[in-house]
């Protein structure tokens, strides 16, 4: 769909929210019943946990399934199947398990469990863990040692994602319709039915080892279209929407009956530079270039204008919380579009007859790709961003690839100095982003084309180094701080424009919700319906 | 008549290779390694170039061109269409499960279009210039014009905010059934309204409609034995490629009404590079389109006598 076309769909929505006559408040039923409306239903087979479809943004994977670490929502570590972990050395954690917890299916958790959902994470490619078969190693039932095949000491904070969550021994993957197949974990709702591309209903699982889930049932509704999520909620077909447009949300707030509610910061907006790129996208090689690209951009106007508020202005890529005190390691970039002319100046680059500068008959023109995770979510940020950087004489082209596959293709050639994306922190690895996207060592086991195109070196990656190896959090923390430093302040190779919100919307009725800014791990075991 | 339909069915055979030859070097073309998609949809991180290069040897994905086009063609031949990339799951499974939900909203929405323009335009023909025309036409124009995202927010908004009667979205009842199938009725209808209105003003000036006329013939008689079947004929070629159209998948109205059809299916295969998928509904949708134009013109033979003659030759 064009940015006309939303634009008009979005004024369609706005003008129904404004004109429709608000319902008059019900009665609610007595019935702790929940109708969450989440997006498109991702099917895919699982080989790990099973015929349905349960990694969504506020899906109901985490409902279902647990983790042996369970991630905060400050990003912090807290004790979930596990009670307790230590680093035993040779690469090794050692786990302590909670005990007197069963599966949805009356088996009793163990160590076993573990190794068998491991085992099958292992065959599944073992993730960013880098979990082989026999990395998990039973102690007894209720000890196990993880030992991933590459060195690897932020295993912990990585095992958080929902992807590591402990699934029944000896239940495969398959339809899940058929009993045997059924995804079965160990959480606080168990698996009632799932109709593909239509719904999947829990109910909440009276033998949870933890606090009982208030909610008796709740139903996941696939609506791939976020205008129709509002509206369902809107007319009271759904309790719960997520992923509300940022341009519908403050409208949507003024609606009576309807909460909106917005997560602390887990995901960002950046633009990163190519540095390593082939002619002719090679400005980006210049710091001079960097650094005035890094100044010209108002990030103020870009939260205010482009995300309606549903943002703040960060200094970093990663939710500044997951830092500590470090975070003012990292400094960030004020917006002076005086010094990025005078930077430009300094390094040679005058304004050319049109105000465009140029150097030894070259002009100051960069190729702008937009497209991950889509390109209708940065809209309108890269026309702000073209404006603002032409008043101190650099060009943009935008490139706009029509989904995420061209915009891969076109990140694999090398073909653009400037890549806009947005991203997520979905783990308690403060090196996670920097990590996966920057570090760029030869023949490293993670080579991919974001280190090939955007990677600062060997400082950083030997920072990146320590991150892995430490077993020291607060050091953790600290490196992480200077990685991002080296990114953004240092080397100005990532711009971060800001850190956003989940924003969610619910119906008034709806109490306890607590939004995670990792929609992945939002829980929802303390919701319940009020009268 | 036998042999003519037995002809078209053959014909199929060469439409379909054209058709997927086309398809499949489209896709061949097109930006993006289906490897690289799948990694990325499996995991958080980007994958490394040497596990993309792995998948694709896996995939199957380094042969050439043309042998990977013979490969794909003898297995469809035996009916075997491939695995989805990013489901796992069959493709001719993947496109029957959801083609039920498709063919229920193109049917019904195809026949509310019927419903609405059959009547509409005739009115609109025999009462050429009156109110009632002038109202059918702009009418024809709006419903024409209206993009069907925006109609099916529209409807939303009136009947499942506003009235409350009818469900936002979903799939499974009759309400459910409703909103999607008006959406694209009206858009269907409005072209449909139009087509009937000309296509009958037309056989009206034909002398046989005067002859009836001559021979004192009621204006009901002129119209529904004389004028009217021979001018259903655009109006039948017109349903005919609109249901043909339906069939394939309506990805917007699917999105917005969170129908489970063959339409997003289709477009997140796209996005994805699931190329088995698309393949194999390329082929479906050639199918589909050969077979709906077969039945187009079996009515032409019921509708206009002349016709019938040519194709008991065929």
């Amino acid at each position: 769909m064009t940015g006309k076309l939303r634009g008009m769909l979005v004024a369609v929505v706005v003008a129904g929210l404004a004109a429709t006559v608000p319902a008059g408040a019900q009665t609610p039923a007595a019935k702790q019943e929940l109708v969450v409306a989440i997006g498109a239903d991702t099917y895919r087979l699982d080989r790990v946990r099973g015929d349905v479809a349960l990694s969504r943004v506020g899906g109901p994977a985490k409902s279902i399934f647990e983790t042996l670490v369970r991630l905060g929502r400050n990003y912090q570590l807290e004790p979930g199947l596990a009670t307790s972990w230590e680093f035993v050395g040779r690469n090794t954690w050692r786990l302590t398990l909670r005990r007197g917890v069963r599966f949805h299916n009356g088996q009793p958790f163990t160590a076993a469990a573990v190794k068998w959902t491991f085992d099958r994470i292992a065959q599944a490619g073992g993730g960013t863990a880098v979990i082989g078969e026999g990395s998990a190693k039973i102690v007894d039932d209720f000890t196990v040692d993880i030992t991933p095949t590459a060195p690897n000491v932020r295993l912990i904070e990585q095992i958080v994602h929902p992807t590591y969550g402990i699934v029944a021994p000896n239940t495969f993957p398959g339809p899940a319709t058929e009993a045997a197949n059924r995804p079965t974990g160990t959480g606080p709702f168990r698996l009632v039915e799932y109709v593909r591309g239509n719904r999947l209903v829990v109910e909440g699982n009276p033998d949870y080892w933890g606090a009982k889930p208030r909610l008796q049932r709740m139903t996941f509704r696939f609506m791939p279209d976020a205008n129709t999520r509002v509206l369902g909620l809107r007319s009271r077909e759904v309790d719960f929407a997520v992923a509300v447009p940022r341009e519908i949300a403050n409208e949507l707030e003024k609606t009576p009956g309807i909460r909106v509610v917005r997560s602390p910061v887990g995901q960002y907006e950046a633009v990163y530079i190519a540095i390593h790129g082939k002619e002719p996208y090679v400005l980006g090689r210049e710091k001079a270039v960097r650094q005035a690209l890094s100044l010209a951009i108002d990030k103020a106007a870009v939260v205010r204008n482009v995300w309606q508020n549903n943002a703040i202005v960060s200094q970093t890529m990663i939710p500044a919380s997951m830092l500590g005190e470090h975070t003012r390691i990292v400094k960030g970039t004020p917006y002076d579009p005086a010094a990025a002319r005078r930077v430009l100046e300094e390094a040679g680059w005058r304004p050319g007859p049109d105000g465009i500068r140029e150097k030894g008959g070259r002009r100051l023109s960069l190729v702008m790709v937009v497209g991950f995770p889509n390109a209708e979510i940065h809209r309108p940020f890269p026309e702000l961003a073209q404006g603002m950087l032409r008043q101190v004489g650099i060009e943009v082209r935008i490139l706009i690839t029509p989904d995420v596959s061209s915009y891969e293709t076109q990140l694999g050639k090398g073909e653009g100095d400037l890549w806009v994306e947005a991203g997520n922190q979905n783990d308690a690895n403060p090196c996670f982003l920097p990590d996966l996207l920057f570090y760029s060592k030869p023949g490293a086991r993670q080579e991919n084309e974001y280190g090939l195109l955007f990677g600062p070196g060997p400082v950083f990656d030997r920072l990146i180094e320590v991150c892995r190896t430490t077993a020291d959090p607060e050091r953790l923390r600290e490196v992480a701080a200077q990685a991002m430093a080296l990114l953004i302040d240092q080397e100005a190779i990532v711009l971060p424009i800001a850190g956003t919100f989940n924003v969610l919307g619910l119906s008034e009725r709806v109490q306890g919700f607590l939004p995670h800014p990792s929609g992945l791990n939002q829980g929802w075991e303390a919701v319940w319906i009020s009268n | 008549m036998r042999r003519y339909i037995a002809r078209r069915i053959l014909n199929l055979v060469p439409v379909l290779l054209g058709i997927s030859l086309l398809a499949f070097s489209l896709s061949a073309l097109a930006p993006g390694d289906p490897a690289l998609r799948i990694l990325r949809l499996q995991s958080d991180a980007p994958p490394t170039r040497a596990a993309v290069a792995k998948l694709r040897v896996e995939l199957g994905l380094d042969a050439p061109f043309p042998l990977r086009y013979l490969r794909w063609l003898q297995d469809a031949a035996r009916g075997d269409l491939g695995e989805s990339y990013r489901t796992g799951e069959p493709v001719l499974r993947a496109l029957a499960l959801r083609f039920p939900a498709t063919a229920q909203v193109a049917v019904v929405s195809t026949l509310l279009a019927l419903v609405i323009s059959l009547p509409l335009g005739v009115f609109s023909a025999v009462r050429r210039n009156a109110p009632v025309d002038h109202a059918s036409r702009i009418w024809a124009l709006v419903g024409a014009s209206m993009p069907s995202f925006w109609l099916a927010y529209v409807l939303i908004l009136m009947f499942s905010v506003g009235l409350r009667l009818l469900p936002v979205a979903g799939h499974g009842t009759l309400a459910h059934l409703v909103l999607p199938s008006v959406t694209l009725a009206l858009g269907g209808a409005a072209t449909l309204t139009r087509l009937t209105r000309s296509s009958l003003l037309e056989t009206l000036g034909e002398d046989f409609v005067r002859t009836a006329r001559a021979k004192g013939l009621g204006s009901f008689s002129v119209i529904a034995r004389h004028a009217l079947q021979p001018g259903l004929i655009p109006v039948v070629t017109a349903l005919g490629i609109r249901l043909g159209h339906l069939l394939a998948g309506a990805a917007i109205v699917e999105t917005v009404f969170a129908w489970p059809g063959i339409g997003k299916f289709v477009v997140d295969s796209i996005y994805d590079r699931d190329y088995p998928v698309i393949q194999g509904f390329v082929l479906f949708t050639g199918i589909v389109f050969v077979l709906v134009n077969l039945l187009v013109d079996l009515a032409y033979v019921w509708i206009d006598p002349r016709i019938r003659i040519e194709a008991g030759r065929g």
